[in-house]
């Protein structure tokens, strides 16, 4: 990450581009040209809190590391405002001080893996085909098995079987006959003379039952048995008495022997 | 066996393996009891300088605790086009600092982590551990028991590493240790 030098009353710098509080105080202190050890934490307390401010969003997690080093650093100011009692006593940013070093060699150590990963990324090794040595399972050095290698080994082998067992099919028993549910429409048709449909069918909660009654009144209605009128779109659907009369048998077979 | 023929087999391995090969693998695998590791470590060298010329598109290194043949950096644009690969995703940084973290004092664990960092890493060393740049290496022996991270042999290999301590110490890396300018 470059951080491009800013003068100390810029703009400041969005906070996603630091990966914590120490990346931000590191940069605070470099932009304000001072050491490392006698750290102005005055001012630069307050401008870690102008950067905190800025924070637009930020996710839970980092938020609340950013919100812990500000309440250090308020800490630390507090500290400084009380006169040293002791002249022995050490720098209350001694930690801090710490603490910073560690971290920028860490962000050193980074940097050059940075470059050498740019560099080395740009390198091609030869493709090998993956039927060499299928013949036997590829040898696992001890130094490279570790607790996710077995969990994905656990994982693949389960995978594998839920392939080869799947689930049984489930058959279950018929329950609605559209015979029926034929029989019963056509003799409710008769008897009330007007059957609303949806009403009727809205009434049901299972919903293997309405496919049933919805396919029994279409076939009473191919049948001639009964009519279906619609006033308007999406309007209830009335069924009265058709022209024809059905017998039993009629009902029983769906209308085969009618034609 | 004459060194034409050795250096052909030799050759022949680096091509077809998939992973840094050692010499003494090759050594075992030639099977000849005249042919000593020793000069099968001297025919990787001469390979290794046959290919380091402007004419060559074909690179030896020496990773991980073995060969391995590669390309050089320079021809990336061409072998991207070739294979119709876009830019790759680069390391992010915080990515770099934990690996840089764990490089540099492992084992260690995911608290030291974050307390180096100063901020919480656990999701970045999940993917690091999927990706296979770290591995895991145990348990610490205090409260909680918390894993003990190490680089992997993949983290050498990417990075051009014989082994982890040939990584530069961050204390040489440092430029400015007195950052002061009054």
């Amino acid at each position: 990450m470059k951080m491009v030098a800013e003068e100390p009353q810029g703009p400041p710098v969005e906070l996603s581009v630091f990966s914590g509080p120490l990346d931000l105080l590191l940069h605070l202190i470099k932009q304000n040209e001072v050491s490392i050890y006698d750290i102005p934490i005055f001012s630069i307390c307050d401008q870690f809190n102008a950067h905190l401010k800025e924070m637009q969003e930020l996710d839970l997690d980092s938020a609340g590391d950013f919100l812990w080093m500000a309440s250090w650093l308020l800490h630390l100011k507090s500290k400084m405002l009380l006169p040293q009692v002791d002249e022995g006593a050490e720098d209350p940013r001694e930690e801090l001080v710490e603490r910073l070093l560690a971290y920028r060699r860490v962000k050193e150590l980074a940097s050059f893996l940075h470059d050498s990963d740019i560099v080395r990324r740009c390198l091609w090794i030869p493709e090998v085909a993956a039927d060499v040595g299928a013949g036997e399972e590829a040898e696992l050095d001890w130094e490279d098995v570790d607790l996710s290698v077995l969990a994905q080994a656990y994982l693949y082998v389960m995978q594998r079987f839920a392939a080869s067992h799947p689930p049984p099919i489930k058959v279950l028993p018929l329950r609605f006959r559209v015979e029926d549910k034929m029989k019963d429409i056509y003799e409710l048709v008769r008897t009330d003379g007007l059957v609303p449909l949806l009403r009727h069918l809205n009434s049901r909660s299972d919903p293997v039952e309405v496919v049933t009654v919805m396919v029994a009144a279409l076939e009473l209605v191919r049948l001639r048995g009964v009519f279906a009128e619609q006033r308007r779109p999406f309007a209830e659907i009335y069924l009265r008495p058709g022209d024809r009369t059905l017998g039993a048998q009629e009902l029983l077979t769906r209308g085969e022997n009618g034609g | 066996m004459d060194k034409d023929t050795l250096t052909a087999v030799v050759e022949a391995i680096l091509l077809t393996a998939s992973g840094p090969v050692t010499v003494s693998a090759v050594t075992e695998a030639i099977g000849d009891r005249k042919v000593g590791e020793e000069e099968v470590a001297t025919i990787f060298e001469a390979i290794g300088k046959n290919f380091e010329k402007p004419g060559s598109g074909l690179r030896l290194e020496k990773v991980a605790g073995g060969w391995r043949c590669t390309t050089p950096p320079t021809l990336d644009p061409y072998l991207r086009s070739f294979h119709g690969i876009a830019a790759r995703q680069r390391l992010s940084q915080a990515a770099l600092e934990v690996l840089a973290i764990v490089a540099h004092r492992q084992p260690v664990t995911l608290p030291e982590i974050n307390f180096i960092r100063g901020t919480n890493s656990a999701s970045v060393v999940r993917t690091l551990l999927e990706r296979g740049l770290l591995r895991m290496a145990g348990r610490k022996k205090v409260v909680g028991k918390p894993f003990l991270y190490r680089t992997s042999k993949e983290f050498l290999v990417h990075f051009g590493l014989e082994r982890a301590e040939d990584l530069p110490d961050p204390e040489d890396l440092v430029k400015d240790e007195t950052a002061t300018v009054e």
